[in-house]
């Protein structure tokens, strides 16, 4: 575990050195927020349309936005370039796990995220006004979803930057993945707006873990059993990819050639 | 007519050795098309619940997802190179560019292909042909070539602040176009009817980044909503403005440049 540990600290010392990075995450999560926050508030400005009022609209987009800037900073693009260099033959030496070692670099950019975060969120709602925050039984299993959140985002990104094993195109895989993301996990908009078949099939998919579950639970659109259930999905998606991802990992180290030097 | 055969010629290079790759090409392709079909999806899910929004309807916003598209379509299929700018310069690669006779940052916008720009265009085009017939737009003649010289206009918009926001590189000195890419990405907003975003946003969007002009002042005039309909007709002056202003800024910048030192 010392040796996760170190890589954690690693990288949050590290953090705030890869800017264009973090611009890059969250420049266009941040503009989705704005873009989504000025048109919700035209659209629901006299009348809640399937259920959602303002207020409850815009505490989904600053949940989403929370969403969607955890865990998109330090990973992919650091590994997505290794592997296309060959510069993972070296981490392949290294005596420690590949996939928990990604995981902790993860972990280490967390907290410029949460910074950010804080700060956007307290701009948009002194703008906007604030946000109802739901009872305690509510409010835990929020913390909770949003917990889950960071290993299920963690594994969704981390199986798609394998794929560098088999193209050299990372843009298009990232490009591809944001896209399905954006729609899957509610982010773009709430699932209960989509057509009954999409919802349904974005509902059990693991992308509804990354923003429609923690968001549907602040609002108290579910609640109890099924909110455990969703949160239950969530997990369970965490420890299928955990292991998914390793038959991949395998499959993809079969892939590997590096030009000596 | 030496310089625009030259720029294909040199474009006509970088494709070649693009198709090298065959199955990098078609992903990066597919991945923008999946792009704007989300886009889609998400405007026809919004509107299907909502009839307009301050009177922009579906096919309305449609048109302004599909002018953005196409925009910035044509600028990466054409234009792509202008984001390695900021890497050319921090390298030293401008030497080579200063002693070749032909326009420097010509060069530079043609070091690459963006095929994902093709994939934009054919998208845009679709969102903006879907969007029209379905407007009740009085068609005549002179309208029509009005509508193609709004087109026009609004790639040559977006070209310009990309040449320009790209050409501050040469004062900010960073390997990558952080400053470019943040404005771009601000440009996003542009998709959605301008009436929506406070003040101060509209201002940015309409004067100081004049973003709304590729999308929401012409679309506005063609399809004569909103409240400022007649500003879509001064855009073909705002885009003769913008590369003005993006050569005058590029020259400045080039004038700065001190290559990279061995």
């Amino acid at each position: 575990m010392r040796g996760y540990r170190a890589l954690i600290r690693a990288t949050a010392r590290a953090a705030l050195a890869y800017r264009f990075n973090l611009l890059l995450g969250l420049g266009g999560v941040l503009m989705q927020l704005v873009a989504l926050l000025a048109v919700w508030r035209v659209i629901l400005a006299d009348s809640p349309v399937n259920g959602f009022t303002w207020p409850q609209m815009r505490a989904y987009l600053l949940v989403a936005f929370a969403a969607g800037t955890v865990v998109s900073i330090m990973g992919d693009f650091r590994m997505a370039f290794r592997i296309l260099d060959g510069d993972v033959a070296l981490d392949l030496v290294k005596p420690i796990d590949y996939q928990r070692a990604r995981f902790a670099e993860a972990l280490g950019g967390l907290w410029i995220e949460v910074v950010l975060i804080a700060v956007v969120v307290g701009i948009a709602m002194a703008l906007t006004g604030g946000v109802d925050v739901p009872a305690a039984p509510g409010l835990a299993l929020f913390a909770v979803s949003m917990l889950v959140l960071v290993p299920l985002k963690f594994l969704i990104v981390y199986v798609s930057t394998l794929a560098c094993f088999w193209t050299q195109n990372f843009m298009g895989v990232q490009w591809a993945r944001l896209a399905v993301v954006n729609l899957f996990s509610g982010a773009l908009i709430p699932l209960a707006y989509l057509p009954g078949w999409l919802a349904g099939a974005a509902q059990w998919s693991p992308f509804a873990g990354l923003t429609s579950t923690p968001a549907l639970i602040f609002l108290g659109r579910v609640d109890g059993r099924h909110a455990l259930v969703l949160v239950a999905v969530q997990a369970g998606w965490v420890l299928a990819l955990w292991f998914g991802a390793r038959l991949v990992w395998q499959r993809a180290l079969r892939r590997l050639t590096v030009n000596g030097g | 007519m030496r310089t625009p055969r030259l720029y294909l010629r040199l474009l006509g290079a970088h494709f070649r050795s693009m198709l090298e790759y065959e199955a990098d090409f078609v992903i990066l392709a597919l991945a923008t098309v999946l792009m704007q079909v989300v886009n889609i999806v998400f405007l026809a899910a919004l509107f299907a619940k909502v009839p307009d929004v301050h009177g922009w309807t579906f096919w309305s916003v449609l048109i302004m997802f599909g002018a953005v598209a196409l925009a910035e379509g044509f600028c990466s299929l054409f234009f792509d190179g202008m984001w390695s700018l900021a890497w050319q310069i921090n390298r030293g690669d401008l030497d080579y560019f200063l002693v070749r006779p032909y326009p420097v940052a010509l060069q530079s916008s043609s070091a690459n292909v963006g095929i994902n720009g093709l994939s934009n265009i054919v998208m845009g085009g679709i969102m903006i042909g879907t969007g029209l017939a379905h407007a009740d737009i009085p068609w005549t003649p002179w309208r029509a070539l009005l509508g193609v010289i709004l087109l026009i206009s609004s790639v040559v918009i977006k070209l310009s602040i990309n040449l320009a926001t790209n050409a501050v590189s040469f004062w900010l000195s960073s390997p990558t176009p952080m400053f470019a890419f943040a404005m771009h990405q601000v440009g996003d907003l542009a998709r959605f009817p301008l009436s929506v975003y406070p003040v101060a946003l509209k201002a940015v969007l309409g004067a100081v980044l004049p973003f709304a002009f590729i999308s929401f002042f012409p679309t506005a005039y063609l399809l004569d909503t909103g409240q400022s309909r007649w500003l879509g007709l001064i855009t073909p002056l705002v885009a003769a403005y913008c590369a003005g202003a993006a050569a005058l800024v590029f020259k400045r910048g080039l004038r700065r440049y001190e290559s990279a030192g061995n």
